[in-house]
Parts: structure tokens; C-alpha cells; sequence
């Protein structure tokens, strides 16, 4: 960089850095309580604008106020509203599974099954898929990524394989392997003759022709023993199955059938930041409890645009926040949320009355009516909006 | 009462007020030209002499 370019830059820097002390002593001065990326921007439009003093002061008032008025009040049925904004969308979802264009297709549970399978937290989703990005310097290298590809990819013998008979006259099975093959998917071939000498006990090795016996001599284990040996797998991450490779802006990007985010994340030159999965499970136990909240609201919010509906994220956060406020994900409804209520009425109104007015019998539970639907119950009026406000005659000083 | 009102506070005290009003407490403000209990709560609590207090 030239010197005068540099310390243009230096002093613009500076005087960003002056700028946005500026905004916080005023944002300070009007007692306003702002999330980090607020003061960014409210930074970045006075810089833009160049706005004096005053207008900034004014800036900070007004967006003040208009935040305080987008939140939501005490007492406010956010639970009760986030359910409709869901569940009215969900009604138009049409049941429809998407492909990916190109030749070679990866398909993905997407719509209402999808949606559904979020919000159950399913330990075993449908369709687990991964997105692989490169850190900056593999990005364009498509040499790289496609090396990583194979390796992370599942390859089995019959992709490698030139020739292959089965020899009913002496008892073995004779396969030719394609070295061409071998180069092209950028294999090793030492590491593919240690893994099938790993697998089968009875085999000779004579350079690229391999011939096998079967333990005991007879045509079905011969048989058998055949189809082993071309589903062999040779390379690949355990779980993970087809990968499509494909450029997308001027990147290179894996996708994969099937999803290992620990033991991918360990691979060199992967970008460990924007490499994610869709198995919300896999990233709780990979990368904690608040990375599967994001991941609950991402994957709920992208199946929802995906289908043209637009829910607000405050919604689909709410949700999320419930399936992870206990440190795990847990499902809404029997098994999860709805079922681990404190209070007997709220679960037995809910799913299988009898089972819990029963249990909840013979263990002689308690139920302190703080719930709403407690209240319904037993028609009182219910602790949201105006019923949760308590009145008192003021004290006299 | 120091913080600003939730909607739902308002409309509670407005109603517990009204309800007084209307069995004969004595309204703490010169009473305007409607005597709808509502309409007297509502301008007590604007000019905040309402002797009820809001408990969370």
C-alpha cells in the first residue's frame, strides 16, 4: 500500500473511531439502551450524511423512541401470537420436496415435512445435508476442493473398478482396478490396498489385478463375497454419502448427501465459520446449545422463504428460544415442551389426560394455578394482558 | 407509578378506579363535563393522582 493511501486510511480510521465515541456519549446522555450493531449504523449514516451535532442528537432521539415502541410489552400473549404467525403460513405449505438443478441431484426435505421435523427435534432427520466452504486461499483452487471432495465424498470399489469377473471354475473373484479412476479421484493407492486387505483376509494382490476366495468353497458365499467386495468402501466420512461440487460466486462449494460436521470441521483448509450442516442435533453436540438456537431459527426461516412465506424472525426466535432455554433441544409438544410443564392441569389438557390426572394422583402433586390454562380450568380470570397486572390503594406516606 | 404504563396497566387501573368512582369515591379531579366514570379515571390518571398503585 502506498504511503499517502495508507495514511489517508489512517485518518479516516481515526476518525470513524472519533465518530462512533461521539455516538455512544450521546446514546449515553439519552439514556438509551441500544444493541452493538445499532451504534454501526447509527456511525455509518452520520458518516455518510455528515450530520452535525444537533441532527445526530435528533437521530439518536428518534430511533430511540421508535425502538422502545417496537417492543412488546409486559403481559403481551407472544407465545400465543408467535403460534399463529407460524401455524397460519404452515397451512399454506404445499408438500413438495426440491431438487437441486444439475446432473447430479442432492435432494432435501424441505416445506411442511421439514418444518415439522425442526420443530420435533428430530434425532434422525430425513434428509441430512452439508454445505462446505473453503477458507480464502482454496476458495478458486478447484484442484483442492476437488481432492477434498473425494476424500470427504463416499467412494466404493465398483467406482474404481475396470474389470470384474467371478470365476465359477476356480472359486475366486478377479478384479481389475482402474488406475485412471484411481488418479482422477485423486485416491491413494497404497491406502485402497490397505483397506481391502483390511476387509478381506483371503485376497492376492498382483499389482492392479486383485483375486479373491471365499472363506469356505461354495457359490454362495462366492456370490456374496462378489457383491462385498464391490461395496467396499474406500475412501469417504462416515455418514456421509454423494457429494456435488459446485461453483457458486466465483467459489467453489461442497454439498453433500448425509452430514459429519465434527470430523469435517477437523479437515484442513475448510472454513470452520460458514461450514454447516442441517442436522440441528449434530451442531448442539459439535458446537453448543446457542449455535443449534441460531441453527433452529436459520433452518426454520429458510424452509418458510423457501416455500415464499415470510414470518418475522421474532416469531421463530421465540420458538427457538423454548426448544433450547434448558442447555438441550428439546421438541414442542408430548415429549418435549408441552409434556414437561410443572403444572398437572396445563400437561393433562394438553395430550393423554387420564395418564397424567393419574400419575399426578398417586404421586399427590400440587398444581399452584399460575399457568393460563390452570386458570381456564378452574374459570378464573387468566395471568396475560390486564389479568396480569396486580392493583394495590397506595400506601400513605 | 415511575416507569411509563404498559397498555394493560392503564387499562387495569383506569377500570379498578372507574369501578370506585362509580360506587361513590370522590374523583381527585374538578369533574369535566362528562360524569362517565371512564372518562374521570381516565383524566386522574392523566394528571397521576389515581391512589392506586401497580403490583408485578
Amino acid at each position: 500500500m502506498p504511503i499517502n493511501l495508507w495514511h489517508e486510511n489512517r485518518v479516516l480510521g481515526d476518525f470513524v473511531q472519533e465518530l462512533e465515541k461521539k455516538v455512544v456519549k450521546i446514546i449515553k446522555k439519552k439514556k438509551a439502551n441500544f444493541p452493538e450493531s445499532f451504534i454501526q449504523d447509527i456511525t455509518e449514516a452520520a458518516k455518510r450524511h455528515e450530520l452535525t451535532d444537533k441532527e445526530l442528537t435528533e437521530l439518536v432521539g428518534q430511533i430511540k423512541k421508535a425502538y422502545e415502541r417496537a417492543k412488546v410489552e409486559d403481559g403481551e400473549a407472544v407465545g400465543t401470537v408467535a403460534a399463529q404467525s407460524v401455524g397460519e403460513p404452515g397451512t399454506q405449505m404445499t408438500m413438495r420436496t426440491f431438487h437441486y438443478a444439475g446432473v447430479a441431484e442432492l435432494n432435501v426435505t424441505l416445506g411442511l415435512p421439514r418444518l415439522i421435523e425442526i420443530v420435533d427435534a428430530r434425532k434422525k432427520i430425513s434428509t441430512p445435508t452439508m454445505a462446505i466452504f473453503f477458507e480464502e486461499e482454496f476458495r478458486s483452487d478447484e484442484e483442492f476442493v476437488r481432492k477434498m471432495a473425494n476424500k470427504i465424498g463416499k467412494s466404493t470399489m465398483k467406482d474404481i473398478i475396470k474389470d470384474f469377473n467371478i470365476n465359477y471354475a476356480e472359486m475366486n473373484v478377479i478384479v481389475e482396478l482402474n488406475l485412471e479412476k484411481i488418479e482422477d479421484k485423486r485416491l491413494d493407492y497404497d491406502d485402497i490396498i490397505a483397506r481391502i486387505e483390511k476387509a478381506f483376509k483371503r485376497v492376492h494382490i498382483d499389482n492392479n489385478i486383485l483375486s479373491f476366495e471365499p472363506t469356505t468353497s461354495n457359490i454362495r458365499e462366492l456370490r456374496l463375497l462378489a457383491d462385498k467386495i464391490r461395496d467396499l468402501q474406500i475412501s469417504g466420512v462416515k455418514n456421509i454419502g454423494k457429494v456435488v461440487i459446485r461453483k457458486e460466486e466465483e467459489e467453489w462449494v461442497i454439498h453433500t448427501e448425509g452430514s459429519n460436521l465434527g470430523t469435517v470441521l477437523k479437515m484442513e483448509g475448510i472454513d470452520k465459520v460458514r461450514t454447516t450442516t442441517n442436522d440441528i442435533h449434530e451442531i448442539e453436540k459439535v458446537l453448543g446449545i446457542e449455535a443449534a438456537r441460531n441453527a433452529i431459527i436459520h433452518e426454520a426461516q429458510r424452509t418458510m422463504e423457501e416455500q415464499g412465506l415470510t414470518v418475522d424472525v421474532r416469531h421463530i426466535m421465540l420458538v427457538a428460544d423454548m426448544m433450547t432455554a434448558d442447555g438441550k433441544v428439546k421438541s414442542i409438544g408430548r415429549h418435549g415442551i408441552s409434556g414437561e410443564k410443572a403444572s398437572v392441569l396445563a400437561r393433562a389438557s394438553f395430550e393423554e389426560t387420564g395418564k397424567h390426572l393419574l400419575r399426578a394422583s398417586i404421586r399427590g402433586e400440587i398444581d399452584h394455578l399460575t399457568g393460563i390454562i390452570e386458570n381456564i380450568i378452574i374459570g378464573q380470570p387468566i395471568p396475560l394482558g390486564t389479568g396480569s397486572v396486580g392493583v394495590v390503594m397506595k400506601q400513605k406516606k | 407509578m415511575t416507569s411509563k404504563l404498559t397498555r394493560f396497566e392503564k387499562a387495569r387501573i383506569i377500570g379498578a378506579r372507574a369501578l370506585q368512582l362509580s360506587m361513590g369515591a370522590k374523583p381527585l379531579v374538578k369533574v369535566p363535563e362528562s360524569l362517565d366514570p371512564i372518562d374521570i379515571a381516565t383524566l386522574e390518571l392523566k394528571k397521576k393522582v389515581i391512589p392506586l398503585d401497580i403490583r408485578k
